[in-house]
């Protein structure tokens, strides 16, 4: 049977027909989504990340941490991350505007990380727990991150940015853990993950 | 929003409109006839049909299996 | 009769249509032929399943030993897992299903090899797209656009690679001597052409020259499924399409559902892809769109397991005897397996339970691996033998080889899918404090790493049988030993010189 042309026809329709209902016309749909004034701050959402945070964003990029953690938060009645405590709304389109790319994740072996920077502000906190997870979580399965801070001796005085550890995990004596630039800015990008922000297509509690 | 919906419920409709039209055709141009025949395309005269090709090494093909060649199993 | 070379010129030239009606090429030509090419991408991707399954044990084990190996960047779990994604699946099941396809499409086409050096250099440029794309990943350049990590300059590497294949296949399309198609060459023809547009435009819409916002979580996943569903699923199922009923000597049971099964993959298979985001930030049309999709993936899917199984009927005792069809059935269960399993994950019921837990990565082995992979084993201990006439030199590794992974990959799915579903369960309940949905998935990962370890013994047994067998091809001809049984290949002679 010899009708290649039919079936090369064939092909080609029903991988077009998928093509453009599910990448050219969210395109039109979505590619003209524009930010939002937030009346009480007078700020436009979403802000697009500059800066450290920016540079830890390319960090974030580099070390795979999507492959642990989301950053969507499901609606209220669809799954527990409202009651948990990881949003105040469900995420939606608008929050991912000038994200590239987009950190959705499709994973949770870590918690959801839509809303970090206001559940967890203590830039402390994520040094020590990018140094070793077990420290602040113990049980935790996250990897340890040393390579994203310094070993060194300590100088005419102990540097202001050294982590402060203790027991077993402290270094030898006369050693500090000091945090590299990367470490920084991984930091303020997590910081800089907040979404509670009620838009008109989510409103808050939902 | 209705625009997308119309561009894709048309396009459903479009589509599955002439692959139904084309399953048509196909079967009153007798392109699906045969079609048995098309099934022994795996076989020919080197390897016929109703030989088993296959075995562990230094073993023989099913034992059970010796039949007359050309005859179905 | 001398196999034939054309050059690159006459086989374009339209006016050389009349020679193609020559008689078909024998099998010993088509075999012989494909020997080099094929061969050469079935090494080549065997090593990547080595490299790839070095590269699973770390991930695995890192997951419940995290403080293993992780001082080096290299090695963090966040690099090691796209790395063992991208090698498994550029590297071994892309360059294993090629291997395959190019002697299928030889074979169904009763046509010889030609052009070798298109595939030649294609070959060359897939592996050296790949090599650069994990070093990138290992070095901290993934662009963590999941199974798109590898950054553009090694895709257009992996573009090129794969537009000489393409139209290698075109040329062999063209120029073959068995005019009547099989339904495995559909499969195949349909995957050689939809796997470049996908990966064309998912570059560009992600990697090159990315769109905004959330339409890259479509583009992503609209591409990611399709690799699976339109460039995997067809070659895995073009082999097994040809090679139950080869290796049993029965026909395939009805072929006009053949016909209903490839065309309803066609159809449903590429508005499933958004089903990964159920749940997610995007407008509920689209979701809503691939969830349906994903239901009536049922059609094709059924469909193609009652002919595999009315094929069969009767003759699941040939698998004692055959190796090949150990693995192909094995695979073609597990599709079925898989498939069912995939439309019943895309209802929202069931999603908000598995979606972000270990239950959607056992689902994925079960594809990727139960079901392709086993596929391509058996698929390579039918074609090897015939490309180097010569005999497996050991049958106990291959039953090594099979019952290591027949069993280990089972004890990577089930516990792990129990564990994924505690895991989604435990989420759900906003009473139950996260660390702890971490600590009761510890005993499933741990199991997977055994699994790992199982699997890979197998992996090795099967590499050493086939560097055993190349090994062989150098030592001078010894006549092939029978595939068939001595007797019956006396009784075919016999009968089909009319002596019967």
């Amino acid at each position: 049977m010899n009708y290649g042309p039919l079936v090369f026809l064939g092909l080609f329709l029903t991988f077009a027909s998928s093509w453009i209902g599910l990448t050219v016309l969210p395109q039109f749909q979505l590619g003209g989504l524009r930010t939002q004034k937030i009346e009480e701050t007078g700020r436009d959402f979403p802000d697009a990340v500059s800066g450290s945070a920016a540079q830890g964003r390319e960090v974030y990029r580099a070390d795979g941490c999507i492959y642990c953690h989301s950053q969507q938060v499901r609606a209220a009645d669809f799954g527990a991350d409202v009651a948990r405590g990881w949003g105040k709304r469900r995420s939606v389109s608008r929050d991912y505007l000038y994200d590239k790319p987009v950190f959705l994740g499709t994973m949770r072996t870590g918690p959801d990380l839509a809303n970090i920077g206001l559940r967890q502000p203590s830039v402390e906190w994520h040094l020590i727990h990018l140094y070793n997870p077990q420290i602040t979580s113990k049980g935790s399965i996250m990897p340890p991150h040393p390579f994203l801070f310094e070993l060194r001796k300590i100088g005419r005085a102990p540097s202001p940015d050294a982590l402060k550890l203790t027991g077993e995990f402290a270094p030898p004596r006369g050693y500090e853990v000091v945090p590299k630039a990367e470490a920084k800015n991984l930091v303020a990008y997590l910081l800089s993950l907040r979404v509670n922000v009620a838009l008109p297509e989510a409103p808050l509690g939902k | 929003m209705l625009l997308y919906l119309i561009i894709l419920a048309g396009s459903f409709f479009l589509l599955t409109g002439s692959a139904l039209l084309a399953l048509r055709w196909a079967l009153q141009d007798g392109q699906l006839r045969n079609s048995e025949k098309a099934a022994l395309l795996v076989f020919d005269e080197e390897e016929p049909l109703g030989e088993v090709t296959d075995a562990f090494p230094g073993a023989k093909a099913d034992p059970t299996n010796l039949r007359k060649p050309g005859s179905l199993p | 009769m001398k196999t034939p070379t054309s050059s690159l010129f006459r086989a374009l030239n339209p006016s050389d249509a009349g020679n193609t009606a020559e008689s078909k090429a024998t099998l010993a030509e088509i075999d012989g032929s494909c020997r080099r090419p094929v061969l050469f991408l079935f090494t080549n991707s065997l090593l990547w399943l080595l490299g790839g399954t070095v590269l699973a044990l770390l991930a695995s084990w890192k997951m419940h030993s995290p403080g293993f190996l992780a001082d080096w960047p290299w090695l963090t779990f966040g690099r090691v897992r796209p790395a063992h994604l991208n090698a498994m699946i550029y590297g071994f099941s892309s360059q294993a299903a090629i291997g395959v396809a190019i002697w299928l499409l030889c074979r169904l086409g009763r046509v010889p090899f030609m052009q070798g050096g298109i595939v030649l250099a294609a070959t060359v440029f897939w592996n050296l797209g790949v090599t650069v794309g994990i070093f990138a990943i290992l070095s901290g350049n993934s662009t963590s656009i999941e199974w798109l990590e590898m950054p553009g300059y090694a895709a257009y590497i992996l573009f090129i690679a794969y537009a000489l294949i393409a139209v290698w296949a075109v040329i062999t399309f063209r120029f073959r001597r068995e005019k009547h198609l099989y339904v495995s060459q559909w499969y195949l023809m349909a995957a050689l052409f939809w796997f470049p547009w996908l990966y064309s435009a998912a570059n560009m819409m992600l990697v090159i020259n990315p769109v905004r916002g959330t339409v890259q979580a479509a583009v992503n996943w609209w591409f990611a499924h399709n690799v699976l569903g339109l460039w995997f699923a067809p070659i895995g199922l073009g082999a097994i399409y040809y090679f139950i009923p080869k290796v049993i000597g029965r026909p395939i049971h009805s072929y006009s559902l053949s016909v209903l099964g490839f065309w309803s993959l066609a159809l449903f298979y590429s508005w499933a892809g958004l089903h990964h985001l159920i749940g997610g930030p995007l407008p509920a049309w689209m979701i809503t769109i691939s969830i349906v999709a994903s239901i009536m993936m049922v059609i094709p899917v059924v469909t193609v397991a009652i002919n595999h199984h009315l094929t069969m009927v009767g003759h699941f005792k040939q698998l004692k005897y055959s190796p090949t069809l150990r693995f192909i059935v094995f695979g073609a269960m597990s599709y079925t397996a898989v498939s069912l399993q995939g439309s019943s994950m895309a209802i929202r019921s069931l999603n908000k339970v598995t979606h972000f837990t270990h239950y959607t990565i056992a689902h994925a082995h079960l594809g990727m691996y139960a079901f392709f992979t086993m596929t391509m084993f058996g698929s390579m201990y039918y074609i090897v033998p015939r490309l180097v006439q010569r005999e497996w030199p050991s049958a106990r590794l291959i039953s090594v080889h099979f019952w290591t992974t027949s069993l280990g990959v089972l004890l990577y799915i089930v516990p792990l899918s129990v564990g994924g579903v505690l895991q989604g369960l435990a989420m759900n309940d906003p009473n139950v404090p996260f660390l702890k949905t971490v600590e009761l998935t510890k005993p499933y990962l741990i199991t997977r790493s055994i699994s790992g370890m199982i699997i890979a013994v197998g992996h090795v047994a099967f590499f050493w049988n086939f560097a055993w067998i190349l090994a062989r091809r150098l030592r001078p001809y010894e006549p092939p030993v029978a595939i068939i049984a001595a007797g019956l290949e006396q009784e075919v002679k016999a009968g089909l010189a009319g002596d019967i």
